[in-house]
């Protein structure tokens, strides 16, 4: 889950695919990745036609850097680069894009944070000298500091008041464990008012340097202005700095099921959230086969579960699954809105059909089903130069840029026999964290 | 920024023989097509006692034809990977397609299908019917939800835009499948139907494909019903919710003109210049320096009817009465103090630039034009909006603020303690 800056226009929500021709072969990677003698990484795609240029900065530093004392730093961090620098006052640089028409915001997860911003082609020249330095130079002001926490602490009291917020929350303590993918993105008030300036000033000395760091830019520029560019203004970093690091926590899956309940004021309907781990950006091709279990157990009205528990019986309201990738492990998730009194047997009926995923294999038609959705939501999902630059950027930081394109061969390449051992190793009841929400 | 992100390529506007309108646009970018088809009816057709019926209508549309069960409609569809989808709002009612260009013809042949002869199945009704009323609860368990709804009710009472455009839980049941088909029957008609394609298709292509598909559907030879879009008669209005929230909200706005006023153009203007984007007028005076919120805002809809002007925030609950007060100064500020040549020449490259990157993807495309026909405005409004935006003055952005901020409408919900005080 990510949060972003300002909730205008909110990020979009990197998804694990795009690029792909429906061919099923390789296609040449469509974009030049430039690294640059300082270290940084520059990912450049070219669109002709286009009148606009997205810029989008990705880096390694996430709230999975954060130590427990710490957690919400680096999306505190993220509000703070918009507070500005020796040379740029607060305020200055949302004015300068958004006066021209463009748009920018940033957002955080576990693994980035990423700060964007869309604008006519001939602007570049006038706007990137302003985020590279706020991004490089961010001066992290004393009473900025103190204001913009009000505004996070707010941030935080809207996400209590989301039942859905709270429950994935609780949720990721529980399939999480000590790992940092079990606290909260946002912190807490109380960790963030026991911070201090100096703290976050040595957080970003720390990680906002450029071997952390991709520049993704697409749309109507040419590779040779994007990299005279860049050079210019991602030129001075901070001097590097060490602050205080994440203890290692290692991710192992549940060995037993795990149940929770939690009565919430205000709920209207009952949630079943179950969660699995599954393998990280690492291992993309596993990935990619619980993606195609998820799309044929949840999504769509001819999926296993929509069709029994929402059409056929009626016992939900509502049924889906997501699937999303990090860095160390994926999520694997089946989200049920029902009547609280239908929770224990809808639980049961997930249950048997998950474990029969292990020894029973998909039909044929399920399979050719659940690849036609995913590589054409693949292909959907690159339409605009913001959606391209987000996939490179988000494949570019977690692995590699190229490696966003495998992702609808791998899809394509399953059969139904090969995802017997990949049920088989990650989704067995036993490994399940299940959470239950119920009116208070 | 003056850059338009619309295709210039090849395009076709035409009419078939029974009327329905046919704009084709070829942008050969993605291997994508998109089309809406658009109806000029939605919330402004129902009434207090069958509020929600063209949003459960549409919602059926997908779930049955004279032909294909809702099984065998999904089947059609999730095996190409494609989308399809109906839905409504407060002044039309539409169906949506998202297709790879070779799936097109078969995917865009059922749209027209369920168009034309959807079959309402009784089993089906009651399964919407039950995933409707679940979405009217989960509005509840959002606190801006639930202090809109107030704002939204004090402001239009019995008009059909005081309803969610799921109707209430009451409307809902009541609705049986002789109402949707009588509502099918009268509504859907070829004569006052919009249909827009836009993507890698040849517009000579796509034009011939609707004329096979929809070209024989006759019209009936009564006038298309119009739109019961009344005036609205209520006064300023404030309404207090206490409720046990972390965060208390407060909104704020009056009665706004609709999309056909002169005011139009002026009013977005400044919905845009305090509301929108990380350098708008509420967020610096009320995030940036103050810090009161993360979530601090302003719109304005547009509507056929009588539209709102609506800003909000959401706040501690002890800084209630300073986020009342801050959200009021500025809205007083505008029709009291003009804005400066700076402001105003900002808020029009922000809106101008804003709406051109709205007009990225296919489907946005045929979104903006489908709308504006349907709204009686012509596809010509893409360019008259903007240059009306562009042309606005200061006094005319002063003038018009004095005219729509008269009778503010208010809700507030949060804690007792923290909002009693301000009944």
């Amino acid at each position: 889950m990510q949060y972003a800056h300002s909730n205008l226009n909110s990020a979009p929500n990197p998804p694990v695919s795009n690029l792909f021709d429906g061919s099923g072969g390789p296609l040449p990677f469509p974009a030049s990745v430039i690294p640059l003698a300082n270290g940084l990484t520059v990912i450049h795609q070219e669109i002709p036609a286009t009148p606009v240029v997205v810029v989008d900065v990705w880096i390694r530093a996430g709230a999975r850097y954060e130590p427990l004392a710490w957690a919400g730093m680096a999306h505190f961090l993220e509000h703070m680069v918009f507070k500005g620098t020796e040379k740029i006052l607060p305020g200055m640089f949302d004015a300068a894009i958004e006066s021209r028409g463009g748009l920018t915001n940033a957002a955080t997860s576990h693994d980035y944070a990423h700060f964007y911003m869309t604008i006519a082609a001939d602007d570049l020249d006038h706007a990137l000298p302003y985020l590279a330095d706020l991004l490089l130079q961010a001066a992290i002001p004393d009473d900025e500091f103190i204001r913009e926490r009000q505004v996070v602490v707010e941030e935080i009291h809207q996400s209590w008041d989301d039942p859905d917020a709270v429950g994935f929350q609780t949720l990721s303590e529980m399939l999480y464990g000590e790992h940092p993918y079990g606290r909260s993105v946002l912190g807490t008030p109380e960790i963030l008012q026991a911070r201090s300036p100096e703290e976050m000033r040595q957080f970003h000395r720390t990680y906002y340097q450029p071997g952390n760091m991709r520049v993704v830019i697409a749309g109507g520029v040419s590779r040779e202005r994007v990299v005279d560019l860049v050079q210019k203004t991602f030129h001075t970093f901070p001097q590097p700095d060490a602050c205080p690091q994440a203890a290692s926590a290692s991710l192992r899956q549940l060995e037993n099921y795990t149940q929770q309940t939690l009565a919430l004021p205000r709920l209207e309907h009952g949630r079943l959230m179950m969660a699995w781990l599954g393998p990280g950006m690492g291992e993309l091709q596993a990935a990619c086969g619980l993606d195609i279990l998820a799309t044929v157990l949840a999504e769509g009205r001819l999926s296993r579960l929509v069709r029994e528990l929402r059409e056929d019986r009626q016992w939900v309201d509502d049924i889906a699954s997501s699937f999303s990738v990090q860095e160390d492990c994926s999520l694997f998730m089946l989200s049920s809105w029902l009547e609280p009194t239908y929770i224990k047997e809808v639980e049961q009926v997930i249950c048997d059909r998950i474990a029969s995923l292990a020894t029973i294999p998909i039909t044929e038609i399920e399979l050719e089903r659940a690849q036609r959705v995913l590589c054409n939501d693949y292909a959907f999902s690159m339409e605009t130069p913001g959606q391209l630059a987000g996939l490179y950027g988000y494949y570019g930081t977690l692995a590699t840029p190229e490696l966003s394109l495998a992702y609808p061969h791998y899809v394509q390449d399953y059969s139904p026999q090969e995802l017997l051992p990949l049920a088989q190793q990650y989704l067995s009841p036993n490994h399940c964290a299940t959470l239950a929400l119920i009116p208070q | 920024m003056t850059v338009s992100t619309a295709p210039k390529q090849n395009s076709i506007t035409t009419h078939l023989g029974n009327g329905l309108k046919v704009i084709a646009i070829e942008n050969p970018a993605a291997d994508i097509v998109s089309a809406r088809v658009f109806l000029p009816v939605g919330q402004g057709n129902e009434t207090p006692e069958n509020a929600g019926i063209f949003s459960l209508l549409t919602s059926l549309l997908t779930r049955g034809t004279a032909h294909r069960s809702s099984l065998e409609i999904a089947e059609a569809v999730e095996y190409v990977g494609a989308s399809l989808g109906a839905d409504s709002a407060s002044d039309y009612s539409l169906v949506s397609v998202k297709t790879v260009s070779a799936d097109f013809e078969q995917i865009f042949t059922l749209a027209t299908e369920i168009l034309r002869e959807p079959s309402f199945p009784k089993n089906e009704i009651e399964l919407e019917r039950k995933l409707t009323i679940q979405g009217l609860r989960s509005m509840q368990e959002q606190p801006f939800s639930v202090a809109y709804k107030y704002f939204r009710e004090g402001m239009y009472g019995q008009h059909p835009y005081g309803f969610s455009s799921m109707g209430t839980e009451e409307t809902v049941m009541s609705i049986q499948q002789e109402h949707l088909l009588e509502a099918h029957q009268k509504h859907f008609r070829p004569d006052n139907m919009v249909v827009v394609i836009v993507g890698r298709i040849a517009p000579e292509k796509a034009v011939a494909l609707v004329d096979k598909l929809l070209g024989d559907w006759s019209t009936p030879d009564y006038p298309a019903p119009v739109a019961n879009l009344p005036a609205v008669d209520s006064h300023a209005y404030r309404i207090v919710t206490p409720q046990e929230t972390n965060q208390a909200f407060i909104i704020i706005g009056y009665l706004a003109a609709c999309v056909k006023h002169p005011d139009f153009a002026t009013l977005k203007l400044l919905s845009t210049h305090l509301g929108n984007g990380l350098s708008s007028r509420l967020f610096v005076e009320l995030r940036e320096k103050q810090g009161l919120a993360y979530d601090v805002s302003a719109f304005y809809p547009t509507r056929l009817g009588p539209s709102q002007f609506v800003s909000y925030i959401g706040t501690a609950p002890e800084n209630v009465s300073v986020a009342l007060d801050g959200l009021q100064s500025e809205l007083r500020r505008l029709c009291e103090i003009p804005l400066t040549e700076n402001e105003l020449q900002v808020a029009k490259n922000k809106m101008l630039g804003q709406y051109a990157l709205g007009k990225q993807t296919n489907g946005q495309i045929a979104q903006l034009f489908g709308w504006y026909e349907i709204l009686g405005l012509g596809t010509e409004f893409d360019t008259t909006f903007q240059a009306d935006v562009a042309a606005v003055t200061i006094d005319q952005a002063q003038d018009a603020a004095k005219r729509c901020f008269v009778d503010s409408y208010i809700s507030i919900l949060g804690p007792a303690t923290a909002v009693e005080a301000l009944r």
